[in-house]
């Protein structure tokens, strides 16, 4: 029962409401009456929730109400060329030229003139622009779209279910073994301040195993505000590997949410790596739905200035014999400020889980600000769960050491600060995609690599 | 040559190092003993630039150059090297890595060309046998996980690979079994060159009966109280240090 809420609330607040009323019936699948009715329950959801606050327990470290002043009108794709020198600059080089199948989003929009779509029909992967799927969903959309792993106490989810204008919908076949990664490159536009709401659907049938890579970068559209999500469906026997490499201009709000279902003996390994935004929220979902299924999720993030970049897990273990790790490394300079919140459900009867967490942070600066918040509830009394967090500057006694062999101060600081990144991308076990994010980081450092 | 004048060393405060005068010459090797607490040890991390040693009187020169001036890798490029008494644990860097990034440091600051990885690993592979290390151990990550003697046996060849003219070996002996010092020493005596000075640092004399020092200095509180040949390290075996102990020279 909806009961009618009177509530204050703010300019950014009402512009979303606003901003979905104008563009309704413009928006993709508006005819469609599956996908205008998800929109409705979507838009109705956002309006009761409002933006969530740091009295909301998993918002804490991250006033997204206050920090939220303007709302950017929706961007309009205008299809302009994109280069693949503008590629490596949006990128990185090393990781735009990544042995791929590519798929490029620019301004929410699938660019097919840009994307691989042949080749991955002809290895058993059906890749759609999902504004075009919106239009007319196939029956497997309409059972998967908003349906994995799905919150409803989400607001910056549902704005994006209410206002998804782009984005792919991804079904990788039974059986089907992918010989490279998919490679889904999601760039903004140019010019003036604009919304990005993209949403990505891919379904891992049962026995498939793929890499999906998602970058992130800028053409230089000033103040963007990206609101991003992508659920995945693994099936059993599946395994996925899934890598996010955000580097959006240091102006720009990146929200992203991953919602995650594992069915049985599957699995899944996850790795984002941040360096870009002013203010990065990552917020991943995962349920086991099926037994014997195993699941990590890692990541790296590199901040400076007043970046702010907060990780927020919420792992489920509703079936017994699953297997759960995380493990984030944070490096943070002036008076950048980094979240880590990794919150491990284990279900009543979710029995032999097995889920550890661990996050760390280098403080590279008296100003800059780590924060840790483990939380473990468990219904079930035969599990191993644990967790732990550390902070701290570089040790003097390790950068001395180095010193005396004749390495340069400034020289000795980047290799240790590499080496503590490099214990979380070793969770990455693709070489090509480790040494690309192993030269993102010394990008970051503004060091060469050996 | 090295010459110590005067050197007054404050840490935490604390006076250890009290007026110490030393003298050594190139192609000589020179033993420092001492009991503990005499300043062994601060005078190591001084002559490589440890930062909280603050020296408050006298001066330290290498070949003319004033040392107390250089940052700590300037020191490691005007010849200083220090083979820690405890050596540095350092997860997530591979100690090959290590070495090759420290040896090309060293060349492109003395403006040499750096070696390529086929010749860098040749170089390495030769002295690392010569030290019965084994090419698997350079694959991990730099101490992590090493043996007391395995730590020790990586500091010389890092010597080896180095190659400086200035050596201070602190308590090198520490912790190893009497197979592993003689390993250790053969690498230390290998490296001994007209061209090199050495300053070796123990607390027993039995590491210098596998590297014979030219001279002996006995340390106490804080500055040298006595000079000889070889056999005051012997002198020393017999009488022990109660003679130096605690007694203000």
């Amino acid at each position: 029962m909806d009961l009618p809420v009177q509530q204050f609330r703010t300019k950014a607040e009402q512009a979303y409401l606003d901003l979905f009323e104008t563009a309704e019936d413009a928006l993709p699948g508006a005819r469609d009456p599956f996908v205008s009715g998800l929109r409705a329950k979507a838009i109705g959801a956002y309006g009761r929730l409002g933006l969530p606050h740091r009295r909301v327990e998993a918002w804490k470290y991250t006033d997204l109400r206050a920090r939220l002043t303007e709302v950017n009108p929706l961007v309009k794709a205008d299809g302009a060329a994109v280069s693949e020198a503008e590629l490596g600059q949006a990128l990185g080089a090393e990781i735009a030229s990544l042995p791929a199948y590519r798929l490029v989003v620019v301004e929410g929009d699938l660019r097919a003139d840009l994307s691989d779509l042949a080749g991955l029909k002809s290895a058993g992967v059906e890749a759609v622009s999902l504004a075009r799927a919106l239009e007319k969903p196939p029956v497997w959309l309409k059972r998967t779209l908003a349906q994995v792993n799905p919150r409803a106490d989400d607001a910056v989810l549902a704005l994006n279910a209410a206002l998804m204008t782009g984005g792919i919908a991804l079904r990788i076949g039974e059986g089907v073994i992918l010989d490279k990664p998919v490679h889904l490159i999601q760039l903004d536009g140019v010019g003036d301040p604009a919304s990005i709401f993209t949403r990505n659907v891919v379904v891992a049938e049962t026995g498939s195993a793929a890499t999906l890579v998602e970058s992130f970068g800028s053409l230089g559209l000033r103040l963007l505000q990206r609101n991003a999500a992508t659920e995945l469906r693994i099936g059993a026997k599946a395994a996925v590997k899934h890598v996010k490499v955000q580097r959006d201009r240091d102006d720009a709000f990146h929200l992203s949410t991953w919602l995650v279902e594992l069915g049985a003996d599957a699995r899944y390994d996850a790795f984002q790596f941040s360096t870009g935004a002013s203010l990065t929220r990552n917020q991943v979902y995962l349920c086991f739905a099926g037994e014997g299924s195993a699941a990590d999720i890692s990541g790296a993030f590199l901040l400076r200035a007043r970046q702010h970049c907060d990780t927020t897990l919420l792992v489920e273990h509703r079936v017994p014999r699953c297997t759960s790790r995380e493990l984030f490394k944070g490096v943070l300079d002036g008076e950048a400020r980094g979240v880590f919140q990794g919150k491990i459900i284990v279900s009543p009867g979710a029995q032999k889980t097995d889920g550890k967490q661990m996050a760390g942070a280098l403080l590279l600066s008296e100003t800059a600000e780590f924060d840790s918040k483990p939380e473990l509830e468990i219904f079930a009394d035969d599990v191993v769960c644990g967790h732990g967090s550390t902070s701290g500057q570089i040790d003097e006694e390790l950068l001395f050491y180095l010193e005396a062999r004749g390495i340069p101060e400034s020289q000795a600081r980047a290799l240790l600060i590499q080496a503590f990144v490099g214990e979380a991308l070793e969770k990455v076990e693709d070489e090509a995609l480790r040494e690309a994010l192993g030269h993102a980081s010394a990008d970051w450092l503004g060091v060469r690599v050996e | 040559m090295l010459e110590i004048k005067n050197l007054h060393v404050n840490v935490d405060g604390r006076e250890i190092l009290n007026g110490l005068d030393l003298t050594l010459p190139q192609g000589e090797v020179h033993a420092i003993m001492g009991p503990n607490g005499s300043g062994k040890s601060t005078l190591a991390y001084v002559l490589a630039g440890k930062r909280e040693y603050e020296v408050t009187a006298g001066s330290v020169t290498w070949k003319g150059e004033d040392l107390l001036a250089m940052e700590p890798s300037e020191r490691a490029v005007a010849g200083v090297f220090l083979a820690f008494q405890y050596p540095i644990e350092i997860p997530g860097v591979a100690t090959m890595t290590f070495l090759r990034t420290a040896v090309n440091a060293l060349r492109k600051a003395r403006g040499e060309a750096e070696l390529s990885t086929p010749d860098f690993l040749r170089f390495v592979r030769e002295k690392a046998q010569a030290l019965k290390i084994e090419p698997e151990m350079l694959k991990r990550p730099l101490n992590v996980g090493f043996s007391g003697g395995e730590k020790k046996r990586n500091e010389i060849l890092q010597m080896a690979l180095l190659e400086p003219s200035l050596c201070v070996l602190d308590e090198t002996d520490s912790g190893l079994d009497i197979d592993a010092m003689r390993i250790v020493a053969e690498g230390v005596n290998a490296l001994r060159s007209p061209e090199r000075a050495m300053l070796v640092i123990t607390h027993y004399q039995r590491l210098l009966n596998y590297i014979v020092p030219d001279r002996v200095h006995v340390l106490s509180d804080g500055r040298v109280a006595r000079s000889g040949g070889p056999e005051v390290a012997l002198e020393l075996e017999e009488s022990g240090y109660t003679e130096f102990d605690g007694k203000a020279a």
